[in-house]
C-alpha cells in the first residue's frame, strides 16, 4: 500500500489535464475538498506560467517507500513530492537550459597544508576542503559578479549579495541549503554554517528560507572518489560548479614532471546568462584563491 | 406596530424560502419566513406534487385498461373525478402540514401575511408590524403568464389553479402550451377520455427538450388520441353559452376549435410587484430579479432564488439556490455557482420525459465535437416484462475529453432514472468511468449503460 497522499480529482480532470500536459499536483482544487474539477484544469490551461520555478521544497513529513511487491520482478517506489519536484526540475533544466561546461584543474597542496595548519588550532573542530572551495568561490564571485546571476526570463538578474547553495544529498534527494552573505564570513564560520545546514538537511529540518534562493551552487562528490563531472545547472541560477577529487596525479612543472594533489572542477553554466569567457575568469580567479589559499585569509 | 428583528427574514415559503430557512437555521441564523398563502408555495400545494397525485391515477388507470394483457381481468373500470382531486387535494396537504413541522423543529419563525420591503434590512408585515434583518431573502415565486384575451375566467378558461381542481372532466378539452405543464395536463386528462388538443407557437412540443426526444413524444402522445397543433398560434376565442371556439393559425391555415374548457400554459411570469422593489436598488429584467452568481440582487443584503430569480423554473433549482444563497450569507467557503447544465428536468406524462444538460442541437451549436449513443427501452430486458418498451435514453459525450455533455431518456421512470447521470455530471465522470459502474440487472437503468457504450460503439444488446 501506498502511503502516499491522494490526489483528489475528477474523472474529467485527470483527462483534460493529461492531454494539456498539466500537473495535477501543482493544481489547487477548488471542488469539495479540495477536490480537483474542470474548471481547475481550465484555468491552469490558460494561466501564464510563473518566471521561477520554485525551489526545491523540502517535505518534513516524508512518506516511508512502499514495501517491496514479494512476486513481481520489480519494485515500484511511489514518488514523493520532493521527488517529484526534483525531477520536474531537472528535466526541465537540463532540457531548456542552454548548458556549456568548463573544465579546470587546481593544485591543492598549498590548501592542504593550511587546512592541516588551521585545524590543528582548531581542534576538535575541523574546516574541510569543501570549506575552503566554497570560501574561494565567494571571493571568485565577488570579483567576477557577472557569474552571480540568474535568467530571469525579460532580464538577467545579477544578485546583489553571494548566497552561496551546497548541494546536500539526504535518503529522499538532494536538498541546497544557502550560506549567505559568503563573501562575508570567515571560514570558521563558514564550516559551522555548513555543518549545521547539512544536519538539519538530513533531519528534514530545515526552514524553507535556509533553502530558497541563492545564486550559485557548490556539488561536492570528490569524497566520493569522482575525478569529475558535469552538474544540472539549479535554475534559475547560472552557475553550478561540480568538485572532484582532490588526489596525487603527475603533472609537468617547469618542463619537468612532478607530483602534485590535483582537484578537477567543471563549471556548468546557462549560456544564456553567462558568456564563456566570463565563466572563465571566474574559474581562473578561483583557481587562483585554491593555489595561493593566504590570499582567502585577507 | 411591533418590531422583531432577526438575521434573515425570508419572503415566500415555497421550496426554495423553506429550505433556506431550514438551511439558516442549521447554521445557527435566527431566521423569520414570512408566507402569504401556503407554506411549500405552489409546487408543494398547486404544481409539482399534486399533478404528480393525479398522474399516478392516470397510470394506474391505464394499467388496469391494460390488465387483460398481464393475466389479469379488473372488471369493469370506471373513476371518479372527485375522487381523484380529494387524493391529490390530500396529498398536498400532507406536505404542507410536513413543512410546517419542519421549520418548527428548526425555530423557524413563520409569520403568515403579505410581506413588503420597506427599507434597507426592512419588511413590513401587512396588518402585523415591521420586521427587521440584515439579510433578505426574496422568494416569491412566480405565477402563470397571461395570454392576452385567454384570461383565466373562472369557467371556460383555466389556469393551472383550475386544472387541478376541475369542476368537470371536460369532453373537448384545448391546451394552449406545450411545456412540462401543458403536457402533464394534456396526459392527465387524455387518459381519462377528455378529446385533448395541445397548440405550440413553437416548431415542436416540449421545446427545451432535444430534437429527437421531442418527435418521439409527439409520436407517442398522436398514438393515444392526442391532437398536436405545432407552429400555431391562437388568434381569437369566442364565449358560447356552454362551450367556446377557438381560432387557431396554423401553417397558413385558419382552424376553429370547439373546446368545453381550455387550460392556458404558456410559462410563467416572477412575483416581483407589490413587494416594495421600488425601495430597493434591484434591477427587474424579463419579469425577474437580477442576481449574480450567488443570489446576491443589487442591493447590498438583498437577495433572491427561485422562480423570482429567473430560469430554469424549477423547484430543485430554487432549494438549491436557497442552500448557496444562505451559505454565502454564513460565509461558507469554498461554494460553487450552480452550473445550470447540471440541473435535471422533469416531464410526468406518458411516457415521462428527463434530460440533463445540453440536447444535440445545443452541443454542436457550441462548438463541440459529439459522440451520440442511443438505446432502445425495446431491447431492455426490464422494459419487456413490464410491458413499457416505448422510449429510448440517448447519451451525448464529448469526443475529445469524454465529458457527458448531455443526457435524455423518453420511457418508464425517465425522470427517476436522470439522477444517475446528474450525479455523473455533478461528478465529471467520463464514458470510461460509466462504463466502468456496474448496472444492477434486471433494471431499466441497463439502458443508460447501453446508451453509454452506444456512444463509443460497444453497445452489448442491439
Amino acid at each position: 500500500m501506498s502511503s502516499e497522499p491522494r490526489q483528489f480529482a475528477s474523472p474529467l480532470a485527470r483527462r483534460l489535464a493529461a492531454a494539456a500536459g498539466i500537473d495535477l499536483t501543482k493544481l489547487t482544487g477548488s471542488g469539495p475538498h479540495g477536490r480537483i474539477v474542470k474548471a481547475d484544469v481550465e484555468k491552469a490551461k490558460t494561466a501564464t506560467p510563473p518566471p521561477h520555478p520554485a525551489p526545491i521544497a523540502a517535505s518534513p513529513t516524508l512518506p516511508a517507500p512502499a514495501a517491496p511487491a514479494a512476486s513481481a520482478g520489480y519494485t515500484d517506489l511511489p514518488l514523493t513530492p520532493m521527488r517529484r519536484t526534483i525531477a520536474r526540475r531537472l528535466t526541465e533544466a537540463k532540457a531548456t537550459i542552454p548548458h556549456f561546461y568548463l573544465t579546470v584543474d587546481i593544485e591543492m597542496d598549498a590548501v592542504l597544508a593550511l587546512r592541516e595548519q588551521l585545524n590543528a588550532r582548531l581542534a576538535p573542530d575541523k574546516l574541510s576542503v569543501n570549506d575552503f572551495i566554497l570560501r574561494a568561490v565567494a571571493l571568485g564571485l565577488r570579483a567576477v559578479p557577472e557569474a552571480n546571476a540568474a535568467w530571469a526570463e525579460t532580464a538577467i538578474r545579477r544578485f546583489t549579495d553571494i548566497d552561496i547553495a551546497v548541494a546536500v544529498a539526504t535518503p529522499e534527494g538532494l536538498i541546497t541549503p544557502i550560506v549567505r552573505q559568503a563573501d562575508r564570513k570567515g571560514l570558521g564560520e563558514i564550516s559551522a554554517e555548513v555543518k549545521s545546514l547539512a544536519t538539519r538537511a538530513r533531519d528534514g529540518a530545515l526552514k524553507p528560507e535556509e533553502y530558497q534562493g541563492g545564486g550559485f551552487t557548490i556539488s561536492n562528490l570528490g569524497m566520493y572518489g569522482v575525478r569529475d563531472f558535469a552538474a544540472i545547472i539549479n535554475p534559475p541560477q547560472a552557475c553550478i560548479l561540480a568538485v572532484g577529487s582532490a588526489d596525487p596525479r603527475p603533472i609537468v612543472k617547469a618542463g619537468a614532471l612532478a607530483v602534485a594533489t590535483v582537484m578537477s572542477v567543471t563549471l556548468s553554466v546557462d549560456h544564456r546568462t553567462v558568456d564563456g569567457a566570463t565563466a572563465a575568469r571566474f574559474l581562473a580567479t578561483t583557481k587562483s584563491m585554491l593555489e595561493d589559499p593566504l590570499r582567502m585569509m585577507l | 406596530m411591533t418590531e422583531s428583528v432577526s438575521d434573515l427574514i425570508v419572503i415566500g415559503g415555497g421550496p426554495g424560502g423553506y429550505v433556506a430557512a431550514i438551511r439558516a437555521a442549521q447554521l445557527g441564523l435566527s431566521v423569520t419566513l414570512v408566507e402569504r398563502s401556503h407554506l411549500g408555495g405552489i409546487c408543494l400545494n398547486w404544481g409539482c406534487i399534486p399533478t404528480k397525485a393525479l398522474l399516478r391515477s392516470a397510470e394506474l388507470y391505464r394499467l388496469m385498461g391494460e390488465a387483460n394483457s398481464f393475466g389479469l381481468s379488473a372488471g369493469s373500470l370506471g373513476f371518479d373525478l372527485d375522487q381523484i382531486v380529494a387524493r391529490s387535494r390530500a396529498v398536498a396537504g400532507r406536505l404542507q402540514a410536513g413543512v410546517r413541522h419542519l421549520l418548527k423543529k428548526n425555530k423557524v419563525t413563520v409569520i403568515e401575511g403579505t410581506a413588503r420591503l420597506i427599507g434597507p434590512g426592512q419588511v413590513a408585515v401587512e396588518g402585523q408590524g415591521s420586521l427587521t434583518a440584515p439579510h433578505i431573502i426574496l422568494a416569491t415565486g412566480a405565477r402563470a403568464r397571461l395570454l392576452l384575451g385567454f384570461e383565466p375566467d373562472g369557467r371556460f378558461l383555466w389556469s393551472y389553479r383550475e386544472a387541478l381542481t376541475p369542476d368537470i372532466l371536460p369532453r373537448r378539452l384545448v391546451v394552449i402550451g406545450s411545456g412540462a405543464i401543458g403536457i402533464e395536463f394534456a396526459s392527465f386528462f387524455a387518459a381519462f377520455g377528455s378529446e385533448v388538443t395541445v397548440i405550440e407557437a413553437l416548431d415542436r412540443i416540449l421545446p427545451v427538450e432535444d430534437h429527437e426526444i421531442s418527435a418521439l413524444a409527439r409520436t407517442a402522445f398522436e398514438r393515444q388520441g392526442l391532437h398536436i397543433l405545432t407552429g400555431a398560434t391562437v388568434t381569437g376565442l369566442t364565449k358560447h353559452e356552454h362551450d367556446v371556439e377557438i381560432t387557431v393559425e396554423s401553417g397558413g391555415q385558419t382552424l376553429r376549435l370547439p373546446a368545453d374548457r381550455v387550460i392556458v400554459a404558456i410559462g410563467i411570469t416572477g412575483n416581483v410587484e407589490n413587494i416594495g422593489l421600488e425601495t430597493t436598488q434591484v434591477r427587474v429584467e424579463k419579469g425577474h430579479i437580477a442576481t449574480d452568481s450567488l443570489c446576491r440582487t443589487d442591493q447590498p443584503g438583498l437577495y433572491a432564488i427561485g422562480d423570482v430569480a429567473g430560469p430554469p423554473w424549477l423547484a430543485h433549482k430554487a432549494s438549491h439556490e436557497g442552500v448557496l444563497c444562505v451559505e454565502a450569507i454564513a460565509g461558507l467557503p469554498g461554494l460553487h455557482p450552480i452550473d445550470p447544465k447540471r440541473i435535471p428536468g422533469c416531464t410526468y406524462g406518458h411516457p415521462q420525459v428527463a434530460s440533463v444538460g445540453l440536447t444535440e442541437a445545443a452541443a454542436i451549436a457550441q462548438g463541440y465535437t459529439i459522440r451520440v449513443g442511443r438505446f432502445p427501452f425495446a431491447a431492455n430486458g426490464k422494459a419487456i416484462a413490464l410491458g413499457e418498451v416505448d422510449g429510448l435514453v440517448k447519451t451525448l459525450f464529448d469526443s475529445t475529453s469524454g465529458e457527458l455533455l448531455g443526457a435524455h431518456i423518453i420511457g418508464p421512470e425517465a425522470t427517476e432514472m436522470i439522477q444517475g447521470y446528474a450525479i455523473a455530471t455533478t461528478l465529471e465522470a467520463t464514458e470510461a468511468d460509466l462504463i466502468a459502474t456496474t448496472f444492477p440487472h434486471p433494471t431499466l437503468s441497463e439502458a443508460m449503460h447501453e446508451a453509454v457504450l452506444a456512444a463509443f460503439g460497444r453497445a452489448l444488446h442491439i
